[in-house]
């Protein structure tokens, strides 16, 4: 996912199997068009939680199991197999793609990294969609269905609910929505009154980055009390980690970055802009640097492990079979002598562009450009020792 | 449009519904089927490598024939860390089993009695008590 998000958005939402079975429900069908009321209830989800904190609480609850989820297949089974079933359960009583949107665990994170992405789907000319006064994209017709997610496809700006289904090119009869190439990052400069800035995806991006410390502490840190911790070698172990853990994500780095928000406003000299815009505004900058901690986490995982996949083709059920002739091709770690090094420079590269955005974030946050640089120093300051931190953690 | 009778749209589906299980049903009951008769045709027995905390060796008594029959064992070891397997009184030795790794010992049972096997690779605080029996009648 860590690939395919910073270059494809959402692309893996594209693919994903999860809420296939709630699809088939709703439609009736596999492959062709029904059109006309789905199947379901088709309840709407409630106002309240037309947000993000679902998916937050439910992601951060998840890696609580970690230490299960990870090793133990049967644990993987009941944790894919429960996402699929609750997938089909909400599909059965809420409106089209109402998991993927506010529930899916995986959803979130995809969505707010999605905004970095060097890839979006949008309409090809506005004025067509101007004119055209069906919304064919948003209501469907016999070519497809309308946006299962729920969007505007004629007019949204940010790629963090699309869920790149590609429903809307079957549905738009003027064949004027694109798959294109742009620059990383330029949904992260977007904050529209439709689709604005928002508190739950600024904590989003707090949990993904508390998340990326604890996993990285915790899988490929030294410490063996705290892997005993999470992988629940004693109870009381086990609850200290998630407490730590769920106050880490929750409250520690929120508050640690309040207080530099405070600081910028502080800073600024500015009377007008309210706190609460200052430290929505630069909780983004933390979407391009939590892509980079999460990229190297993973390089972290596949240079050590990755070789284990050419065992893996040939004896998927650990069988004994021999596929493909390489059943016994024996674990070979890949550049780990330099694993730290790599990892570093992927951070400093997405530092670099964190702290590009965060400038641009600033002089949106600013409307006087001295104010901007004031302002941005704090932030500079949190980025730099967040990186500083994590190149701690990674070279040693 | 019609065809034998069948709406166009509603065959389509009908094709898409039977790709589908037999992609899925399909798929699974046919490697369950190729594993068993796999097991059956190549393998005497199958034993699982697993740590004492984690239910040890399963099952933890085999039986074989005594005579000039090879025997054939399939050690899967199931867990994450490795483990080893031996039978000193047969003079056999797997090595190491790492994890997810599958490893088939090979011997004819020339010798009545019960002998013990065991894991060879230190694999958790309880290694010492991950054993098992041999029984050749």
């Amino acid at each position: 996912m860590f690939v395919l998000v910073p270059g494809f958005s959402r692309s893996w939402c594209l693919m994903c199997p999860f809420p296939i079975f709630s699809d088939w429900f709703q439609r009736k069908r596999l492959v062709s068009v029904r059109q006309g009321k789905p199947e379901g209830l088709g309840l709407k989800w409630p106002k309240q939680l037309k947000n993000m904190w679902v998916m937050n609480i439910g992601f951060l609850v998840t890696t609580f199991f970690s230490g299960l989820f990870t090793v133990k297949p049967f644990a993987t089974f009941v944790l894919l197999g429960g996402i699929i079933l609750l997938a089909f359960l909400i599909g059965l009583i809420f409106e089209k793609r109402t998991f993927c949107l506010y529930v899916c665990p995986v959803s979130g994170f995809q969505g707010l990294y999605s905004q970095f992405a060097t890839a979006e789907i949008r309409r090809k000319n506005p004025e067509l969609c101007k004119n055209h006064k069906v919304k064919t994209c948003y209501v469907g017709n016999e070519c497809g269905y309308g946006c299962p997610w729920m969007l505007t496809p004629f007019d949204f700006k940010k790629n963090t609910y699309c869920g790149m289904c590609l429903e809307c090119f079957k549905t738009c009869p003027y064949d004027n929505m694109g798959f294109f190439l742009r620059p990383p990052g330029v949904d992260l400069l977007s904050d529209t009154p439709k689709e604005p800035r928002r508190l739950d995806e600024a904590w989003k991006a707090f949990i993904m980055l508390g998340i990326a410390a604890v996993f990285f502490l915790s899988m490929q840190g030294p410490w063996g009390v705290l892997k005993d911790m999470v992988r629940q070698a004693t109870f009381k172990g086990w609850l200290i980690f998630i407490t730590l853990h769920a106050f880490f994500c929750l409250v520690g780095i929120p508050g640690i970055f309040f207080i530099f928000a405070y600081l910028s406003k502080l800073f600024s000299g500015n009377r007008e802009v309210s706190l609460r815009q200052v430290f929505i505004n630069f909780a983004y900058t933390l979407v391009p640097l939590g892509l980079g901690v999460w990229i190297a986490f993973s390089v972290g995982i596949i240079l050590p492990n990755g070789s284990y996949l050419v065992h893996v083709i040939s004896d998927p059920f650990a069988w004994g079979w021999n596929l493909f002739g390489t059943a016994h091709f024996p674990w070979t770690p890949v550049f780990t002598g330099i694993l730290g090094y790599i990892q570093g420079l992927v951070l400093v590269i997405f530092y670099l562009f964190a702290t590009t955005f965060g400038f641009r974030l600033s002089k949106q946050t600013y409307p006087d450009l001295n104010q901007a640089k004031r302002g941005w120093i704090p932030i500079l300051v949190f980025l730099t020792l967040v990186t500083i931190l994590f190149l701690w953690l990674y070279l040693g | 449009m019609v065809i034998f009778g069948v709406e166009n749209m509603q065959k389509k589906e009908l094709i898409a519904i039977i790709l589908v299980i037999l992609s899925t049903v399909g798929t699974i009951a046919g490697i369950y089927g190729i594993e068993n008769y796999r097991r059956h045709k190549f393998y005497t027995v199958e034993l699982i490598a697993r740590a004492p905390e984690n239910g040890n060796w399963y099952p933890q008594q085999l039986k074989i024939p005594y005579g000039t029959k090879e025997i054939r064992i399939l050690i899967r070891n199931i867990e994450t860390v490795t483990h080893g397997f031996a039978i000193p009184d047969l003079g056999i030795a797997a090595g190491e089993i790492k994890a997810g790794e599958v490893k088939v010992v090979r011997f004819i049972p020339n010798k009545k009695g019960t002998f013990p096997f065991m894991c060879t690779v230190w694999c958790s605080t309880r290694h010492m008590q991950m054993r098992g029996e041999l029984i050749v009648e």
